[in-house]
């Protein structure tokens, strides 16, 4: 049930064509695991808290460097050598104290996953390198959640969401690890595609829509550019090929 | 037969806002790819890992459909579009 409050805070977006109120309370009631509070996990952790969310658990062991202001707009200048999770922590609550948010200062491992990300709804990859997003597709295979995926660089990004046993998984698109290091990017491009991520999740939380699965959408921002590429569950994969496929999908 | 290549210049050393179009032949991706290393042999390190195998980076998408995971041994007909993007992986 919706206070009065939330009924005004929530108006313009309840107006919406098959949310309404009922759409709201599925909001309210939703339980979001966001891994990263770096670029990608800005945009998404704003206007999920924006959007009425009920809880938000965000996990990220880094603290916040000069380096990370011109895309972490949620870190300010006095942030720097806090950590993250708590520097985003104070934002967020300041926009919506109605929403838990969940601080969790720890690095995503194979050991903890698992508990991280149980008796969560959904799972956002918000993450800079593709052990840690392996990890989380696997979890989220593993304990049916479903996870969406996004990430970028330079001026370009890629965006996909997967439902356990219904769609590819992102084992199914990407192969190995790659080199971490430095990497360019520009604060617009994971702005773009983090609220690509947030749609995502809004509209399955609410359940309206197409979303974006057997899909891989890539952004190019210098082109203004968006293209989608179709792809199919791998019956082989090593994550999700256990996985019976439902009928029709 | 002519089976057009469109290659992000990414591969070719740098992150650019453009792609190179370039026309193969072959009945599958790995022959176009290896007719495309003939044009081009810079990329052959870019788009190959060391055992031959598509690199990590390089994501083949044929008439824009994946091709993973046997992404060389996908047969390719006439007039077909294979695009070579690469994997963004980062976010923070």
């Amino acid at each position: 049930m919706l206070t009065r409050n939330e009924l005004e805070r929530y108006d313009r977006q309840i107006m919406i064509e098959g949310f309404g109120e009922e759409g709201q309370e599925k909001l309210k009631r939703a339980r979001v695991f966001i891994a990263g509070a770096g670029g990608l996990s800005t945009p998404v952790s704003t206007y999920l808290v924006a959007a009425g969310v009920g809880v938000i658990r965000i996990v990220d062991y880094d603290r916040v460097e000069l380096n990370n202001l011109n895309r972490q707009v949620l870190h300010w200048e006095g942030d720097i050598g806090r950590s993250k999770v708590d520097s985003v922590t104070e934002k967020l609550k300041k926009l919506n104290q109605e929403v838990t948010i969940e601080a969790v200062a720890e690095m995503i491992t194979d050991a903890n996953i698992s508990q991280l990300v149980a008796g969560f709804d959904l799972i956002v990859d918000a993450m800079d390198n593709l052990e840690t997003r392996y990890l989380l597709n696997k979890a989220a295979l593993d304990q049916n959640i479903p996870f969406f995926h996004g990430a970028i660089y330079g001026f370009e990004g890629r965006a996909m969401t997967i439902i356990p046993g219904e769609t590819a998984c992102l084992r199914c698109v990407y192969r190995g690890v790659t080199a971490k290091g430095k990497f360019p990017v520009i604060g617009v491009t994971p702005a773009v595609i983090g609220c690509i991520q947030a749609t995502e999740v809004i509209k399955y939380i609410v359940g309206i829509g197409k979303l974006l699965t057997n899909r891989l959408l890539v952004y190019d921002g210098l082109n203004m550019e968006f293209r989608e590429f179709k792809v199919k569950k791998d019956p082989n994969c090593e994550h999700c090929g256990h996985l019976t496929l439902k009928e029709g999908k | 037969m002519s089976i057009k290549v469109n290659i992000s210049r990414y591969f070719f050393g740098g992150w650019a806002n453009e792609s190179v179009v370039a026309e193969v032949s072959g009945n599958t991706v790995g022959q176009c790819l290896n007719h495309l290393v003939r044009q081009f042999p810079a990329i052959k390190k870019e788009i190959f890992d060391e055992d031959g195998e598509v690199a990590v980076e390089a994501r083949i998408f044929v008439n824009g459909e994946s091709a993973f995971p046997k992404e060389l041994a996908k047969p390719v007909r006439d007039g077909d579009m294979i695009d070579i993007i690469p994997m963004a992986i980062s976010g923070g």
